[in-house]
């Protein structure tokens, strides 16, 4: 048990780690070729001024119109993005595991305040879940996959909620951490997590389009 | 029918819906209380973690006779002693504290700060034997 | 759904029965006859994968079906929020499934999939401004129409239009001595005007060439007479091609026949060439500025086009700013502007628009959403050229247009676009929405002064 513990908690997660960034980068990496070799036009209308006129606009809380017509999934959907982040990197157990590995360390969130906030991710993923079939015009979009997504986003925080207070069978839990954490890194290159490298991408494309070419807004 | 024609959503599933939300609401609050309630008390023999400015976690449970005999009796395993930065085999150091060397910070004289040692020490030590515990809160079980 | 009196609610209702016995085309149903499945998976895998790239690929992968489309589609929202009409559902019944089923698709399905694509959806592009990813659903509507176009499955009036391009390179079947003796014919009338007034033809190294969309002198020459009153009374420079190439129209464009769309655009731009003129005016339409200021030069490869084409809500700010025409007395009656979606959000020129109007009007009153925002025509994007055996579900689709028309209690609407104001003109009769429509340069032309302009007074 203990190797198997030493398995996932460290060639594995180099493993996950290499997938994920890898992956990203070949993803990035074929993107561009795939441009230059098929839309080359892409790059004559992409400029880096209204490609990040439209990011900023996007990224300014409530100021695209779109949001602004459905403000509690927007601000839901907002906050999770960012804790999605801020909470695995500055949880004090993972700081204190790469401290050990790397001798890199930061300043952690205060344990409780952690908790709290890895409960409004798990909220917010179930909100996600009980929208899709609440909203008839979600429900029109959603298929199985969607909620499998929201499953592999839900595993890594339900159980690492549950480690922290060392409920349940406490060292199958922290497996389960491990494992369903990994799972999430190793899959997001291959699925619409990728969206977190495309998105920018067409968010990019499209400021450009309306700010080079169309002189408007695209917010 | 005519072909092209829609497929109509069923808005009559909203109830069932709704049923259904509710009920897997309800059976995660039951399975919550069952998990706060369900806890024992239980006393445990533990490391004294006074020399941490305010730790986040307990202190380590650890019995030091089940070490001692597991061990054969070799204090200078866990008691050892670094001289410039080389172990000094067959010396140990059990009339020190282990923050007499390992301060809090990595500072010129000590490499290794307390935390570090401590974990380091009794995972690694796990590790290669097989045996103990090895993730968080299998040592830092909560008070 | 808020709607503004009893007689509109009751009039949706019974359209909206209409709905179940939608218009059948005869070119549809002929196409899909001689269609074989290995024609349609091959046709369709060439397209997708042949005609697209990574830009496609990463709107497929990149949409979380998150819905914020919705809001944006006046088809969504003048049906009730029907989730069949937002604009994810109709990638997900079209492009979605094709990909699934590696284009082994049904008859049925393409059916459905020419319907979703030629008349449940303007390509006006608003919901690119609501995707918070910024997909282009619109760039994979007419994807699909690009395939239905190979499939032969085009509905029969859009595809009349395109014929006629194709053998005319114009949309309306007008012959080259029609059109001649069309603009020497409102020429003659003008003159009752303005004396000397000119329409001249083919003049080379002038500043400007006009050109308007066929419809114009097929059955709105009124308009051409318009212009010329005032790049005459402006003292403009301008010319008017004789010669094949004068229409800026492309509903090629607009049923994915890129060849021929391309060959449009391209004839146009060779006829300025050969005027060499400094730059193009062009009439009130919408459309045949997105061919040519951003579609059509790009299939012919020109990042921006070729010459500087001015928009006619442009051209017309130009001319009262510089005062080179003047407003004799303002225009009296309440009016408001619809926002055409491919000079506003195609080009951005709804805030000059306002100006012009504001200059030419006394009682100007907004519409709600505006400028960017402004719901669609429900006209435009060839849905209106699909023809009259698609007006009454056409009219049903775009309820919130009527609303949002009604909501600003005008007297007159002003629609500078052509698809715009014949797809207005139906909401308004249909909606009984007791409004008078007009062109911007309908009210230019009643207001301005009828003198020549003289540099320096």
């Amino acid at each position: 048990m203990n190797s198997f513990i030493a398995f996932i908690m460290g060639p594995m997660v180099w493993i996950s780690a290499i997938i994920f960034v890898g992956g990203l980068l070949f993803k990035g990496i074929s993107i561009i070729q795939s441009v230059r070799q098929k839309e080359p036009y892409i790059f004559s209308y992409m400029t880096v001024k209204h490609s990040l006129r439209s990011m900023g606009a996007w990224l300014v809380p409530f100021f695209p119109k779109s949001t602004r017509l459905r403000p509690v999934y927007y601000a839901i959907s907002y906050l999770f993005h960012i804790l999605l982040f801020v909470v695995p990197l500055f949880l004090a157990s993972h700081i204190v595991l790469i401290n050990e590995a790397f001798q890199v360390s930061w300043p952690a969130l205060n344990d409780g305040l952690a908790d709290w906030l890895t409960l409004l991710v798990i909220a917010a993923l179930i909100f996600f879940a009980v929208r899709r079939q609440m909203v008839p015009e979600i429900t029109y979009l959603t298929s199985a996959i969607d909620y499998l997504l929201i499953l592999l986003v839900l595993l890594p925080f339900v159980t690492g909620f549950l480690a922290y207070h060392q409920w349940f069978a406490y060292r199958w839990m922290v497996v389960a951490h491990v494992l369903s954490g990994e799972l999430m890194l190793i899959i997001i290159p291959f699925s619409r997590f990728s969206h977190m490298l495309t998105a920018p991408l067409t968010r990019a494309y499209m400021g450009s389009e309306f700010g080079n070419v169309r002189h408007a807004r695209d917010w | 029918m005519k072909p092209w024609k829609r497929k109509f959503i069923h808005r009559g599933n909203k109830m069932k819906k709704w049923t259904i939300c509710a009920v897997v609401l309800g059976l995660l609050s039951a399975a919550g209380w069952v998990v706060v309630f369900a806890q024992e008390d239980q006393y445990l023999e533990r490391l004294d973690s006074w020399a941490f400015e305010s730790p986040r976690r307990p202190g380590a449970v650890f019995s030091h006779d089940d070490h001692i005999m597991d061990l054969d009796d070799d204090c200078s395993i866990c008691h050892h002693v670094y001289e410039e930065g080389e172990l000094v085999p067959g010396e140990s150091s059990e009339d020190y504290y282990c923050s007499d060397c390992h301060s809090l910070k990595v500072s010129p004289d000590n490499k290794m700060p307390l935390e570090a040692a401590y974990h380091n020490l009794c995972r690694d030590c796990h590790f290669d034997r097989g045996k103990g515990p090895v993730l968080c809160g299998e040592c830092h079980i909560k008070e | 759904m808020q709607t503004q009196d009893n007689t509109m609610t009751e009039q949706s209702r019974e359209t909206n029965d209409m709905k179940s016995e939608k218009a059948t085309d005869p070119a549809i149903e002929s196409g899909l006859k001689r269609l074989t499945p290995e024609r349609i998976q091959k046709t369709i895998n060439q397209v997708l994968e042949k005609e697209t790239g990574p830009r496609f690929k990463a709107y497929v992968e990149t949409c979380m079906r998150c819905g914020m489309c919705a809001d944006a589609c006046s088809f969504f929202l003048s049906n009730d929020r029907d989730p069949y009409f937002m604009p994810a559902a109709k990638v997900k019944n079209t492009i979605w499934e094709m990909l699934a089923k590696k284009g082994n698709v049904s008859k049925d399905f393409l059916r459905q999939a020419v319907r979703i694509s030629h008349l449940e959806c303007n390509v006006c592009k608003r919901c690119a401004m609501y995707c918070p990813f910024g997909i282009d659903i619109a760039y994979m509507m007419l994807l699909v129409r690009r395939i239905c176009h190979k499939l032969e499955i085009t509905p029969q009036y859009i595809q009349d239009t395109v014929n006629s391009h194709s053998v005319t390179l114009n949309q309306m079947w007008v012959k080259d001595d029609e059109w001649i003796d069309t603009l020497q014919w409102q020429e003659e009338d003008a003159r009752d005007e303005f004396e000397n007034l000119e329409i001249p033809l083919d003049k080379v190294g002038a500043d400007i060439m006009y050109s308007v969309i066929a419809p114009e002198p097929k059955f709105q020459a009124g308009l051409i007479y318009q212009a010329a009153t005032m790049m005459h009374a402006a003292g403009i420079d301008w010319t008017m091609p004789s010669t094949p190439g004068w229409d800026n129209s492309n509903m090629a464009m607009y049923t994915g026949d890129n060849e021929i769309s391309g060959r449009i655009a391209r004839a146009f731009f060779e006829t300025a060439a050969k005027l060499r003129v400094k730059r193009i005016v062009m009439g009130e339409c919408g459309h045949a500025f997105r061919s040519v200021y951003d579609i059509g030069n790009r299939w012919n490869s020109w990042v921006m086009p070729p010459f500087e084409v001015v928009h006619a809500l442009a051209f017309y700010h130009e001319l009262l700013t510089e005062g080179r025409i003047t407003i004799k007395e303002k225009y009296k009656k309440k009016v408001t502007l619809h926002d055409p979606c491919n000079v506003s959000r195609g080009r951005g020129l709804h805030d000059k628009a306002r100006q012009v109007v504001n200059m030419v009007c006394e009682d100007f009153v907004d519409m709600v959403p505006n400028r960017e925002h402004n719901y669609c025509c429900g006209a435009g994007g060839g849905v209106i050229n699909c023809g009259p055996p698609y007006k009454n579900e056409r009219m049903v689709n775009n309820r919130n247009k009527a609303e949002q028309l009604a909501a600003t209690g005008a007297e007159v609407l002003i629609a500078p676009c052509h698809n715009c104001h014949s797809g207005l003109e139906d909401i308004i009769h249909h909606y009984d929405l007791k409004m008078e429509i007009k062109f911007l340069g309908d009210l230019i032309y009643e207001t301005m002064e009828k003198k020549i302009y003289t540099p320096g007074k």
